[in-house]
């Protein structure tokens, strides 16, 4: 049995909770996340040699970075950054939090979300943003918790990035 | 060769004698080694640099502490100190465990047996209780690495069931971090229990990893201890692997066995049979005693019952009066009383009935005596002294009163019958008792009279005495009083020898004045009078008339006698007197000329009122005033028309006609007669309104109209005519020529213009302005304009008032003389006058 433990950042409002809902297995409420300020959650991702169980740290969304606890983030192998890829300032948020991570327990494997696909009409994060950032080996999916597309691509990317 | 050799290794030799002396220099070598110390330290596998240096590192520890045992302890006291103190509360927590738990058993059944357990095992008490009374199973243990919160292993109980470990294990670790964080904890401390209802969560922690235990029930201080033994074990065996934990559980295998132990304690509740027989032994034990007690203590109740009813008898004796209780006692089922009794008091044995003591069982024996308590003294006396009817006996405060009347030989007995009596008995007062001899009896009679006289309103006794048996009274009596003579009926008083002398007097006391007023106002039926604290009050309802009477009788009565009311007389006649106020109302309308009555009414207390009124006529609504009739409750209905009394039709000529001063018109018989003189034209007008009015059937007689004689007004007005003011060419103010001709004017007009208003007519003169055909026609209109307001202002100079005068220009279209002639020019440059009458 191998786990690893998993965080979500992302600013507030960005969809992690609604984006993990459906694919993973849970037995906390979300009230535990304005409560405790963490919802634990669990992904089994079947690789082809072995079994990885994703435990996910969903931590509360903050767009004020000083009262991100980063404490939850200890041990952590990996990161889920998640943003709303209907407002900019998410993906700042989102990249400070991984800074903030890096400063503090080293750089780790991350996948990065643009969240809310669906919503095309709305959608403002330029494709060229996106490319530049791949340019740079990130791992990048456009995702939606309503469709459900491309989410378990990237959990299955993180775990193969997590197990090796 | 040796050259060659120099040649060829000459560089290697001298760097192999450097080196050689870099060796045998000690101080050189520590330099190049201290140089390199540190990254040979990092790089060398560690558990073999480990067991390498541990013999000389704990060599130096042992050192140092020798040496200075304070460096260390400074070093380790973080350490220690979190140790020391969560040992120490563990310590307090479990003797107050013990000592709650004691407590709780000391007296109990278990107690006992625990009691003898102790005794028995030589295990302190509180030992063996806690043994006992602490239930408890640990149903899961969860191994938790301490970095990410990871599940390690986890062991659970038979029976027992959880949600998923890996979620629980990641939470609890979640659940430390927000606790540390949210209360700011620095210290290296961590949650160590969370209850929740019979579940515990003990936490032990670890260098790597967490043992959290869930413990169902009650358990043990002690057991802590257990759970860090095993927490201990387990980071002895695996201690690299728990270091190095990623996720992958598998290298950790032997760990479920160590956490399995954790699992298997636990305390069962010790089920012992229940004690059938010990407990059937004291239920028929406690049957045969309660049985036994109801018995006895039912007789007993009788018993009691019985005695009881005999105190109460013996009570009620004793509060008998007359009957004296020496002596009583129950003895063997019998009761025995003595004592004393007077023959006058209750019989003791009769008292017996209704106390349910059988009489068979008393034993009596009672003595008479004469008892002295008023009750029998009273009885005694009443049938020794047979008082008469009129005397009457009672017991007041333990004395004996007599009282009434009685003859003086009973009263003589009666007195000695109370000197006896006073010897120890109680006192026998009859001095209540009056003598009845046959003067003071008159006289006493006569007395009620007198004040029986005194009392009746209306007479008042001035003089009365008795005298050789004659009774003689003076006084005052009002007519309408109560007849002395007959009062003196039912007094007992023999009227042959009363000599009374009354005179007669008027009483104002309320009564009498209310009979008089009654007999003289004659108040009518509805009307009450009364007397109301010594005033005379009249209620109820009367016609004006009888309040007016009424009101003077109360000024009449004011001096010296008692108010007379008649506020509360209601005046019933307002209604009536409202429709006569309205009547005369009505007729005064009706007696107006020009207004005529076509129809009125009175109706729930309004009055409406319809009919004709000439403009000219007295407005109605004046009229009111003075009438008494609301304004507010009349509704009229007034419609204008023209009256053709002749003194309207002479208002409305006047104001038509408007007649000059010197005629006047007056009403003769029912015509209209015009006299005076004035201008014809008006006597045409008059003559015209005559005819209009001779349709209507009224006369208008106008034949002593004569024509105002203007003769000399004529010739005045001739004059005033003709007279022209003339100009120069282009001028507008006359030339000091025309002076004369102008003061000449202005004098003829001013009596003109007197004359004519003597007559009641009003003269106005218009000058007009005339110019030559010369130059442009508007500057002529102009000029000739400007001409005429000069000789009005001319005028205005000399005294004549300028609303007589009225201008106009006239240009050049009225000409007094054809322009081409050859004064045509000078002389139509004029300002002309004309006279008109009003």
């Amino acid at each position: 049995m191998l786990q690893k433990k998993i965080c979500m950042l992302g600013g507030f409002s960005v969809g992690k909770t609604s984006l993990v809902r459906r694919f993973v297995q849970s037995i906390f409420s979300e009230t535990y996340l304005t409560t405790v300020g963490v919802k634990i959650d669990k992904k089994s991702v079947a690789l082809p040699d072995k079994t990885v169980d994703l435990i996910l740290w969903d931590l509360a969304g903050e767009d004020d970075i000083g009262s991100f606890r980063v404490s939850h983030v200890r041990g952590a192998t990996g990161l889920v950054l998640v943003v709303d890829g209907t407002r900019a300032a998410t993906l700042a948020a989102a990249l400070t939090l991984r800074e903030r991570v890096e400063a503090e327990f080293g750089a780790m494997p991350f996948v990065l979300l643009f969240n809310k696909s669906d919503l095309a009409d709305r959608w403002v994060i330029p494709d060229s943003e996106i490319d530049e950032l791949r340019q740079l080996g990130w791992q990048i999916y456009l995702t939606s918790a309503l469709t459900g597309e491309h989410v378990d691509d990237a959990f299955r990317q993180l775990a193969s990035m997590v197990a090796k | 060769m040796e050259t060659l050799r120099q040649l060829l290794v000459s560089r290697e030799i001298s760097e192999l004698s450097r080196v050689t002396h870099l060796l045998d220099e000690p101080e050189q070598l520590a330099a190049a080694v201290g140089g390199v110390l540190p990254s040979a330290a990092a790089r060398a596998p560690h558990a073999q640099l480990g067991e390498a240096l541990a013999p000389a590192v704990e060599r130096a520890v042992q050192r140092s502490i020798q040496k200075s045992p304070r460096t260390l302890t400074d070093i380790l006291y973080p350490v220690f100190l979190p140790a020391i103190r969560k040992s120490i509360g563990e310590r307090i927590d479990q003797t107050f465990q013990s000592l709650n738990e004691t407590l709780r058993h000391i007296f109990t059944w278990h107690g006992l047996k625990w009691r003898f357990e102790s005794w028995r095992t030589g295990a302190s008490f509180s030992e063996v209780v806690l043994k006992h009374s602490l239930v408890y199973r640990i149903e899961h243990a969860f191994l938790i690495n301490r970095n990410s919160g990871l599940l390690i292993a986890h062991v659970t109980a038979d029976n027992a069931t959880s949600e998923d470990p890996q979620l629980i294990s990641s939470m609890l670790s979640a659940i430390q971090d927000f606790v540390k964080d949210s209360f700011n904890e620095k210290e290296q401390s961590s949650l160590d229990t969370i209850r929740f209802g019979d579940l515990r969560l003990w936490s032990e922690v670890g260098p790597f990893a967490t043992l959290v235990s869930v413990i169902r029930g009650n358990p043990p201080e002690e057991l802590h201890e257990i759970i860090r033994d095993v927490l201990l074990r387990i980071h002895e065996e695996s201690s690299e692997a728990l270091e190095q934990f990623e996720g992958d559980s598998s290298q950790l295998a032997g760990v479920e066995a160590q956490l399995q132990t954790c699992v298997e304690l636990k305390q069962e509740e010790s089920n012992q049979g229940f004690p059938w027989l010990v407990v059937t032994a004291a239920l028929l034990l406690s049957i045969l005693a309660g049985g036994w007690f109801f018995l006895s203590w039912q007789s007993a109740q009788r018993w009691q019952a019985y005695v009881s009813r005999w105190q109460a008898y013996v009570s009620r004796l004793e509060a008998h009066p007359g009957i004296i209780v020496a002596e009583q006692q129950v003895r063997d089922g019998q009761f025995y009383i003595a004592g004393l009794r007077d023959p006058l008091a209750a019989d003791p044995q009769s008292l017996l009935s209704g106390t349910q003591v059988d009489p068979a069982q008393v034993h009596s024996q009672w003595q008479f005596y004469q008892s002295l308590e008023p009750e029998f003294v009273l009885k005694r006396l009443t049938a020794s002294l047979a008082p008469p009817d009129s005397v009457r006996l009672s017991i007041d405060n333990d004395r004996i009163v007599a009282e009434g009347e009685a003859p003086d030989t009973w009263i003589d007995r009666a007195r000695a019958a109370a000197q006896q009596l006073s010897v120890g008995g109680p006192v026998f007062d009859i001095s209540r008792v009056r003598d009845v001899s046959p003067e003071v009896l008159e006289a006493e009679r006569w007395q009620a009279y007198v004040s029986r006289l005194g009392t009746q309103p209306g007479i008042i006794v001035a003089e009365q005495k008795i005298h050789d048996g004659q009774f003689y009274i003076a006084g005052l009596r009002d007519p309408l009083g109560a007849d002395p003579q007959s009062l003196l009926s039912g007094t007992q008083v023999d009227p042959a020898r009363v000599h009374s002398q009354w005179q007669f007097y008027q009483s104002l006391e309320p009564e009498f004045v209310l009979k008089r007023l009654t007999a003289s106002l004659y108040p009518p039926d509805t009307v009450r009078l009364s007397i109301v604290n010594d005033r005379i009050v009249a209620e109820g309802e009367a016609p004006d008339t009888w309040i007016d009477r009424a009101r003077a009788a109360a000024r009449q009565l004011s001096a010296g006698g008692p108010e007379f009311d008649i506020s509360k007389v209601r005046d019933v006649s307002p209604e009536a007197r409202a429709a006569e106020h309205w009547q005369y109302y009505v007729s005064r309308l009706e007696a107006q000329s020009g207004i005529i009555v076509a129809q009125q009414t009175a109706r729930g207390g309004h009055f409406y009122i319809s009919g004709l009124r000439d403009p000219l006529a007295a407005d109605p609504q004046a009229l009111l005033s003075g009438t008494e009739v609301d304004p507010a409750r009349v509704h009229s209905q007034w419609q204008f028309y023209q009256s053709l009394d002749p003194k309207f039709v002479v208002k409305r000529l006047t104001a038509s006609l408007t007649p000059p001063k010197s005629v006047q018109l007056s009403i003769i018989q029912g015509r209209i007669v015009v006299v005076g003189e004035a201008p014809a034209a008006w006597i045409n007008r008059a003559q015209a309104a005559a005819e209009q009015l001779s349709a209507d059937g009224v006369v208008l007689d106008v034949s002593q109209l004569r024509e105002l004689n203007l003769a000399e007004l004529n010739h005045l007005r001739e004059a005033i005519q003709t007279t022209d003011i003339f100009f120069s060419s282009g001028k507008v103010v006359p030339g000091p020529e025309q002076t004369p001709v102008l003061d000449r004017l202005a004098d003829q007009i001013k009596e003109f213009a007197q004359s004519a208003r003597k007559s009641g007519v009003t003269a106005r003169f218009m000058l007009t302005g005339h110019s030559d055909t010369t130059g442009r026609e508007t500057a002529n209109a102009s000029i000739s304009a400007a001409r005429a307001e000069t000789v009005r202002a001319l005028l205005n100079k000399r005294g004549v008032a300028p609303e007589l005068l009225l201008v106009r220009g006239a240009g050049t279209f009225e000409p007094a003389v054809p322009e081409n002639s050859q004064t045509g020019s000078s002389t139509n440059r004029r300002v002309s006058v004309t006279v008109n009458l009003d």
